[in-house]
């Protein structure tokens, strides 16, 4: 088997990542304007960024699925926005894994407390 | 389909604003976070709270896209950047709720004030990076051996493996407690906290100090955005625009970095940055309602306070880079 390279690992999540999310970002801003509005916003408010009427207390993240499905543009920038979030918690999660496998154990134990404050962000506050 | 075209219009107009903040971010090292907003709520309107959300998950993109090439050239020290996140993150979490308990108490001003002065005080380790290349070897402490601080790399400019160990691992978490509190709280990545914990605190060498905070700030950053969205502070809009416009900023900056290192025209960038930081200063004092200062007057006091204080950041470093030279011929 190949030598397991977490650096090399790290390296392409971190830059698949970027390029999905800018992928999503542009097919969001693309579905927009084409559409000229989405999730019964029009453009003109959306665009508005001098007031907070289309934030993202609005955009639940449980709704993106259906969101993508419907092709609605907030919804493909919030999975844009969303992906950027989950990259550093791809890389945690590599990293812990890779400890775990050294049997660095505490390593594993410090990373598992990054990922944990990190999900508990993500799914608890 | 006029519409149409001024929706594009203000959506180019920020990726550009996006793309200067990146650009200045990653040529002086601070990040684009520390340009973006000051850029988007002194001259786009943009209200602070949105600026903040935009920048922070702009941060994201802008890290994990310089941290790809730091991780795989090895220069990055991910064992270290994963510990140190336990404070970072803690942090970041503390700030994040901090900025919404001011922004409840509509104390928004005193954010300004605050992201001034953490601007201006940034500009410190930034300009006087260009001094120092490795830093004086201290014998490994208990925290070195506890953490394993120890690593290596290579570095192409001095033609060698370069071996150095870490050592007041303790202290260097409790710095990084608060660079995660002033990323949450300010939405940036504040790179310039993160580099003090590790040079000054934990004495690891700049190369790894620079590269390992910019791989933490990502991590940061998305325990901060994640808490954003869910207060609101993210507009998707703003958000899209400024993450790409950065994205491209500082992949460029990146770029042309290799041949601008230590030139004059890095002073240019940092006068700008000054201005930045004083003009948040005079934006705050204003909206706080005590003290009115018109926006001429405002943009005046900045030019004329940068140009003071980078002059005499300038002559300083000249002189001390001379006695340095001369200390190393006698």
């Amino acid at each position: 088997m190949k030598k397991w390279d977490s650096d090399i690992v790290t390296s392409i999540i971190l830059r698949i990542g970027v390029v999905l999310s800018v992928a999503f970002i542009l097919t969001g801003l693309g579905l927009l304007l084409v559409r000229n509005g989405s999730d019964g916003y029009t453009l003109q408010q959306i665009s508005d960024f001098t007031s907070n009427q289309v934030t993202s207390s609005s955009l639940l993240p449980g709704n993106i699925f259906y969101g993508i499905l419907r092709l609605d543009g907030l919804y493909f920038i919030s999975m844009g926005l969303w992906t950027l979030i989950f990259t550093p918690v791809t890389v945690v999660f590599v990293a812990l894994f890779d400890f775990v496998r050294e049997g660095n154990g505490r390593y594993v134990l410090m990373s598992a407390i990054v990922l944990t404050t990190l999900l508990f962000a993500i799914f608890i506050l | 389909m006029l519409g149409l075209i001024g929706v594009l219009l203000s959506f180019i107009s920020i990726v550009i604003a996006g793309f200067f903040a990146g650009f200045i971010g990653s040529v002086t090292g601070l990040g684009g976070g520390t340009v973006l907003v000051p850029l988007l709520t002194l001259f786009f309107g943009v209200p602070i709270i949105l600026a903040t959300g935009a920048s922070l998950i702009s941060t994201i993109a802008t890290s994990a896209g310089s941290a790809s090439a730091f991780t795989k050239r090895k220069i990055a020290n991910i064992k270290i950047g994963i510990g140190l996140e336990m404070a970072t993150t803690i942090g970041a979490v503390v700030g994040s709720f901090t900025l919404y308990f001011i922004d409840k108490a509509n104390l928004l001003w005193v954010i300004f004030v605050l992201f001034g002065t953490v601007l201006l005080f940034s500009l410190v380790p930034t300009i006087k990076r260009s001094l120092v290349e490795l830093p004086k070897q201290i014998p490994p402490d208990r925290s070195s051996e506890i953490f394993q601080l120890k690593g290596q790399y290579y570095d192409p400019r001095l033609k060698r493996v370069v071996d150095y160990c870490g050592v007041r691992w303790y202290y260097g978490e409790f710095v990084m407690f608060f660079a995660g509190f002033i990323s949450g709280l300010l939405g940036i990545g504040s790179g310039a906290l993160k580099v003090m914990g590790m040079d000054w605190a934990m004495n690891l060498p700049m190369k790894v100090t620079t590269t390992t905070s910019n791989f933490m700030i990502g991590i940061t950053a998305a325990t901060g955005s994640s808490i954003y969205w869910k207060l609101g502070y993210i507009q998707p809009f703003i958000a899209s625009a400024t993450a790409i416009g950065v994205v491209l900023g500082s992949y460029f900056g990146a770029k042309l970095l290799m041949r601008l290192t230590n030139k004059e025209i890095r002073w240019l960038f940092f006068t700008i940055l000054s201005f930045l930081g004083w003009a948040m200063i005079f934006r705050g004092i204003s909206n706080s309602s005590y003290i009115s200062i018109s926006y001429i007057l405002q943009n005046l006091y900045s030019v004329f306070l940068s140009i003071i204080l980078i002059s005499i950041a300038y002559y300083w470093l000249k002189r001390s880079r001379g006695a340095a030279r001369n200390e190393k011929m006698g």
